[in-house]
């Protein structure tokens, strides 16, 4: 056997993020994979423990770009989770929406990279062109196109406006024909067909070994949904359909999260047609958190974001654990990648659409001395989200 | 096995390697001894088929602790071993690793940022700061060496 290996990272052209893969290969066939991770590791779960809680669901918000709900969300869930705090129903849907919304932007994000990675730029073209109207869903909403600043304990920040459901509605029926056109391009694609069948197989007991969550264990086979498991929010209350998958190859994992958009969309349908009759409270009064320990999760885009927190009887945690999904998802490469064509290990190391901030839990502390650029994009921002607001 | 007696079924089985048990909604929080720590992770992953969803770690005045979190997913609840590691001079404990291989890498985690060391760990190599300049040891322990 004639042993090579090959680099990937920790900087490269074809991938979005710091990460590090050695194939090893013999001829055209990977034999074996070695992952190294830390390249982004600013010590988050440090600085949690130096922040009370409200600010710590905004240092969680920052983990991550794309995740800018599922961590709050988690994190809010753990807190609540200490003292069994419940939420107000109009909460409940508000905050059901934008885990929703965050699902429909993150899968078409990956859909378009995807697409990028086997050279099938049009697809790529098509999903960020109409992730877009999502993005200005949220800015209706939040008033921001990401960190929607949302998430309280005990609630939410903001009331959806009744007067923008009409548009909200609107603007999903609008992306629910282009999503039909994306899916047929995917499934009836004979050219994605032999690209990416059997490719990349996760078995299903690899996927049991390695503790896989979201798309990845799902298109393995596995029943894993924490909004089915342990229905938070409004997740009990709305109907909707589990998607799994048997194959485990990087075709099950593409058309798991098509079909994941259309079940996400159907949940946003419901939830705003609820919200015109739940009326009340968004958020309840919370003073004090008690001695204790409490976890929460929320199932991510990529699968199960889990936070545990402890606290003293202080307003701040003495631990804070942050797992997000691609912590337990990027080991399978090593069951994934062994025995394919170097040529099929971009697309199978894409395949679980891996996120090394959320991995390493990073965060970027901004220089605070005074930039101008940054007033006016915020001031630019703030026009926009007017503007949207009252067409 | 019936996802609601999941818990009275857990406690029955490991009655005499469990103790301090604190139950709450959905949630079992529990301290194993080191030497029982291979036989309850093996009952829960192998036999009720839980996940380890993720291994937390922390210093407290009495000791290091590092609870092993496992979902049981039918049933939406989680089962939390508590190791406590009383020596923290030389803290050692033993390696889940080889019985879930998805602890290969909060247990690399762990050694790093707390300086545990996992007795029977196929890897036990830096997974976070192995690039770091030398210096950086223990980054999470009280009088964290830097």
């Amino acid at each position: 056997m004639n042993k090579n290996s090959i680099p990937i990272g920790p900087f490269h052209p074809l991938l979005e993020e710091a990460e590090y893969f050695t194939l090893i290969v013999d001829g055209e066939k990977v034999i074996d994979i070695d992952l190294e991770v830390g390249w982004m590791h600013r010590g988050h779960e440090y600085i949690s423990e130096t922040k009370s809680f409200t600010q710590s669901i905004f240092l969680v918000e920052r983990i991550c770009g794309i995740c800018s709900t599922s961590h709050p969300l988690a994190c809010v869930h753990a807190i609540e989770d200490i003292d069994n705090i419940e939420i107000p129903m109009r909460a409940a849907y508000i905050r059901t929406i934008i885990g929703e919304l965050e699902r429909i932007h993150s899968h078409l994000l990956w859909i378009g990279l995807a697409g990028h990675f086997i050279g099938y730029d049009t697809l790529w073209m098509w999903a960020w062109k109409y992730r877009e109207p999502v993005l200005q869903m949220f800015e209706i909403i939040s008033g921001n196109r990401n960190h929607y600043g949302m998430m309280r304990v005990g609630g939410v920040a903001r009331d959806v406006n009744p007067d923008a459901i009409p548009d909200l509605n609107r603007i999903m029926d609008e992306l629910e024909t282009k999503l039909i056109m994306i899916s047929k391009a995917v499934k009836d694609d004979p050219v994605l067909h032999s690209r990416l069948k059997e490719v990349g197989v996760l078995s299903n007991q690899a996927a049991i070994d390695y503790c896989a969550v979201g798309p990845t264990a799902r298109a393995s086979g596995l029943k894993i949904d924490v909004r089915k498991d342990e229905p938070s929010d409004a997740y009990g209350l709305i109907d909707f359909n589990e998607i799994v998958f048997q194959n485990g190859d990087v075709y099950d994992k593409f058309v798991l999260r098509v079909l994941e958009l259309f079940e996400s969309i159907k949940i946003c349908r419901q939830c705003l047609n609820e919200l015109k009759q739940v009326k009340g409270p968004i958020i309840n009064n919370i003073k004090e958190i008690s001695a204790g320990e409490g976890i929460g999760r929320y199932e991510a885009p990529r699968g199960e974001v889990f936070h545990y927190v402890r606290t003293d009887g202080t307003n701040r945690p003495i631990r804070h654990k942050v797992r997000a999904p691609s912590y337990v998802n990027i080991p399978t490469f090593q069951a994934s990648c062994k025995g394919i064509p170097v040529a099929d290990a971009l697309i199978t190391l894409a395949s679980v659409d891996p996120c090394y901030c959320c991995t390493e839990r990073s965060i970027k502390l901004l220089n605070q001395d005074y930039d101008p650029v940054k007033l006016d994009l915020l001031k630019l921002s703030r026009e926009k989200t007017e503007l949207l607001r009252r067409n | 096995m019936d996802k609601f007696d999941i818990m009275e079924e857990f406690l029955l089985s490991m009655k005499n390697k469990i103790d301090k048990v604190i139950r709450k909604k959905r949630r079992l929080y529990f301290n194993v001894k080191n030497e029982d720590l291979h036989t309850v992770v093996s009952y829960l992953f192998h036999t009720m088929g839980c996940r380890l969803s993720t291994a937390t770690a922390m210093e407290t005045y009495e000791g290091i602790e590092v609870l092993y979190q496992f979902s049981y997913d039918p049933g939406g609840s989680f089962f939390c071993a508590r190791v406590i590691i009383y020596d923290k001079k030389n803290p050692l404990m033993n390696s889940i690793a080889p019985i879930v291989k998805g602890a290969e890498w909060i247990e690399r985690e762990m050694m790093e940022l707390w300086g545990i060391k996992f007795e029977g760990h196929p890897r036990p190599e830096s997974l976070l700061t192995g690039n770091h300049p030398e210096g950086l040891r223990v980054p999470l322990r009280f009088g964290r060496i830097t």
